[in-house]
């Protein structure tokens, strides 16, 4: 039932999300609403979020695999092909964000290594290739994992804090944008991240997982408690990343940090990053009996990726609207030269069409890979 | 290029005139064109337009600054490429604010709505009756140390031989990587607007729409390559920036903003010619460049 409904949103996503392929592809970046001074918006943001929960869900696949916890055992594919079906996602949003995606391959035949950007392509891209292998080896090793699978996982696992952590020095290493180069972006990605993957496990769980598995209770009351430890330790991060930057009051940090907290989209902060993200989570996935049924679990989990989604919105946006010099903002008018920014239909439609085709294709793989209805039949013979 | 044979005298008319850019950026890439296939001939003509420029007028001191810089800019075009280095001293108390700069340089490199090289910053201070205005033309700084171009992931923008940092359309992918970078907003990105397409006006209402049209279609010369916009074809979906005007710099001429600024405030030059006048006044206490805290090295000094 639960698993129809998502067929029927996930579907009526991609239909949302046609508009603003179509617009995209044959049209172009007109009707964006990112521009010159706010140069990375909802899909940048959205890059790094799918991103970071591809990378965190591998993380997350090593409880199985490479600690072998026998209390995951078996879910170890759920994680693995959450982060094979959000990695192109996180590449599609980037792509469409590039003013000539056509000319992505000369990232490829003609790189700057010194360019993070270029880093992270080519660091996906293997990290892309990684995941398949690994999916690839647990397809044909279902059983125990062996010592070649252990070491891939290894290799995996050093990777995706890599990838993760460098989307974070994408931002940090520009200087002068104070606010993501104090707040130490790529120590705190990879525990984003690793928060998302365990998020997005307990919500697969939650709605996917064996009926009959005995264990499910307990999975999701394992992770729900993991979920609170990472959100606790991602409030603590962002404060003492507000706390240092108001306390030293360089103005620039100070403006870019009152525009999150305080400015005209304060709500994204405090509702949706805040409230329904990080406290209502953590309240009701320490009640012990509500963390175990699926419904609270899964929903619980949602709302933590959409916080951690707003969070990283509010990690790229605000420090852009700061102007770099005085006065720039009203020197010359045009279209996309604003500093002010709330993403266009077009851009909410392409995001959505994207999320709507991520969560398809984990269906459709849930359903018709054979290596899930392995893990069901060992669940039942177990 | 003329040939020194033919090269007429320069009266100070018409070199005023070709200075304001009405000789066409067809010319100048005409131009370009036989510079690279003869560069004797051209070494030849910048002597002659030299000597041409100071038959008129001789003492430094009287001339139009113009006419002193494009002498200069004609003398470092002698030397080799990178024995030159391009710089801009801006003075602020010349500055009236009046936006010429920002509008030449539109007008020279065909910028359509959204991109613009050099805007002039207007900042108001104190409080009645101590009320003064600043105004603060920006264009790219050129930095020595710039931090837009390590961040291309493709080598799209970099420093030339001349100091200035270019962008490789063909080559940028438009991930505005270098955007972000730039500390003073310098770059901005081509989204492929025209200003008269979609106007909401009646079919025949404005007189000349068609030109206008056809206008905004025709090729800019940056870089010295003729680029029409059409479809989405670069720079269409690239990042874009001040280049100091290197394709009239190249044939001789100041880059567009130097010469329309009617309070003569922005002054262009080599700063390795030590006679040159941005040599000089660049070496005054009282210049500053932005943001030297970050250690960026702009080539663009300011005169406060
Ligand atoms: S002013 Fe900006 S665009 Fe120009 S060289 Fe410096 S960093 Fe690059
Ligand atoms: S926008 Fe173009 S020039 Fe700028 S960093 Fe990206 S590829 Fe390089």
């Amino acid at each position: 039932m639960t698993k129809k409904a998502i067929y029927g949103l996930s579907v009526l996503a991609v239909v949302l999300g046609l508009y603003g392929f179509y617009s995209r592809l044959f049209i172009g970046e007109r009707e964006v609403n990112y521009g010159s001074f706010v140069t990375w918006g909802l899909w940048v943001a959205m890059y790094l979020f799918f991103a970071g929960v591809a990378s965190g869900s591998y993380m997350v696949a090593t409880l199985d695999y490479l600690f072998e916890i026998p209390l995951f055992k078996g879910v170890g594919k759920y994680a693995l092909w959450g982060a094979m079906v959000t990695l192109p996602a996180a590449l599609m949003s980037i792509g469409f964000d590039l003013g000539h995606m056509e000319r992505i391959w000369k990232v490829y035949l003609n790189p700057n290594f010194s360019s993070l950007l270029a880093q992270m392509v080519w660091g996906y891209t293997i990290f892309g290739m990684v995941i398949l292998l690994t999916l690839w080896m647990v397809f044909r090793s279902p059983e125990k994992p062996p010592l070649a699978l252990k070491l891939l996982m290894v290799v995996g696992f050093i990777m995706a804090i890599f990838v993760s952590g460098g989307v974070g020095a994408l931002l940090g290493v520009n200087a002068s944008r104070l606010v993501w180069h104090v707040g130490l972006l790529p120590a705190q990605f990879p525990i984003f991240s690793a928060a998302t993957g365990f998020a997005l496990l307990l919500v697969i769980l939650a709605f996917f997982g064996p009926e009959d598995d005995p264990r499910l209770g307990q999975q999701l009351r394992v992770l729900g408690i993991t979920v609170i430890v990472m959100l606790i330790v991602k409030t603590y991060i962002l404060w003492a990343d507000f706390s240092m930057s108001l306390y030293s009051g360089v103005p620039q940090n100070v403006d870019a940090i009152n525009e999150v907290l305080f400015g005209q989209y304060w709500w994204a902060f405090w509702i949706i990053q805040i409230i329904l993200g990080t406290v209502l989570p953590v309240i009701v996935l320490a009640i012990p009996n509500l963390s175990r049924q699926r419904l609270w679990a899964g929903v619980m989990g949602l709302l933590v990726l959409v916080g951690f989604a707003a969070a990283r919105a509010n990690i790229v946006f605000p420090a852009l609207t700061i102007p770099e010099l005085e006065g720039l903002a009203t020197a010359f008018s045009g279209p996309h030269l604003s500093f002010e920014y709330f993403p266009s239909l077009m851009e909410w439609s392409v995001t959505v069409g994207i999320m709507g085709l991520a969560t398809l294709a984990f269906l459709i793989g849930l359903d018709r890979l054979p290596f899930f209805k392995k893990v069901q039949d060992l669940s039942h013979e177990r | 290029m003329n040939t020194s044979a033919e090269v007429k005298e320069v009266t100070r008319r018409n070199f005023l005139r070709g200075a304001a850019g009405l000789t066409g950026a067809a010319v100048a890439l005409a131009a370009l064109d036989e510079l690279e296939a003869h560069p004797e001939t051209a070494l030849a003509s910048y002597e002659a337009q030299i000597a041409a420029l100071q038959a008129v007028n001789n003492d430094p001191t009287q001339m139009d600054v113009l006419e002193r810089m494009r002498i200069e800019l004609l003398r470092a075009l002698q030397k080799p490429v990178e024995d030159r280095r391009w710089i801009m001293v801006i003075d602020l108390r010349k500055c009236v604010g009046c936006h010429a700069c920002t509008i030449a340089c539109v007008a020279e490199n065909k910028l359509p709505p959204g991109v613009v090289y050099r805007p002039v910053l207007e900042e108001e201070f104190g409080e009645y009756p101590n009320v003064t205005r600043r105004f603060t033309p920006r264009p790219c700084m050129q930095c020595e140390n710039p931090p837009c171009t390590p961040v291309c992931p493709v080598e799209a923008t970099y420093t030339n031989a001349e100091g200035v940092v270019v962008v490789d359309y063909d080559q940028c992918i438009g991930c505005r990587a270098c955007i972000a970078a730039c500390p003073y907003g310098a770059r901005t990105s081509d989204f492929g607007l025209t200003y008269t397409e979609d106007l909401p006006v009646a079919d025949n209402l404005i007189v000349g729409m068609d030109t206008a049209e056809a206008y905004e279609r025709a090729s800019n010369f940056e870089y010295g390559e003729a680029r029409s916009r059409k479809g989405h074809s670069s720079p269409i979906g690239n990042a874009r920036k001040c280049h100091f005007c290197l394709h009239r710099v190249r044939v001789g001429e100041l880059p567009a903003c130097v010469t329309t600024c009617i309070g003569r405030a922005t002054l262009f030059g080599d700063a390795n010619d030590p006679h040159s006048l941005v040599a000089e006044m660049s070496a005054k206490p009282n210049v500053i460049r932005l943001k030297e805290e970050l250690g960026t090295e702009p080539r663009v000094y300011y005169l406060v």
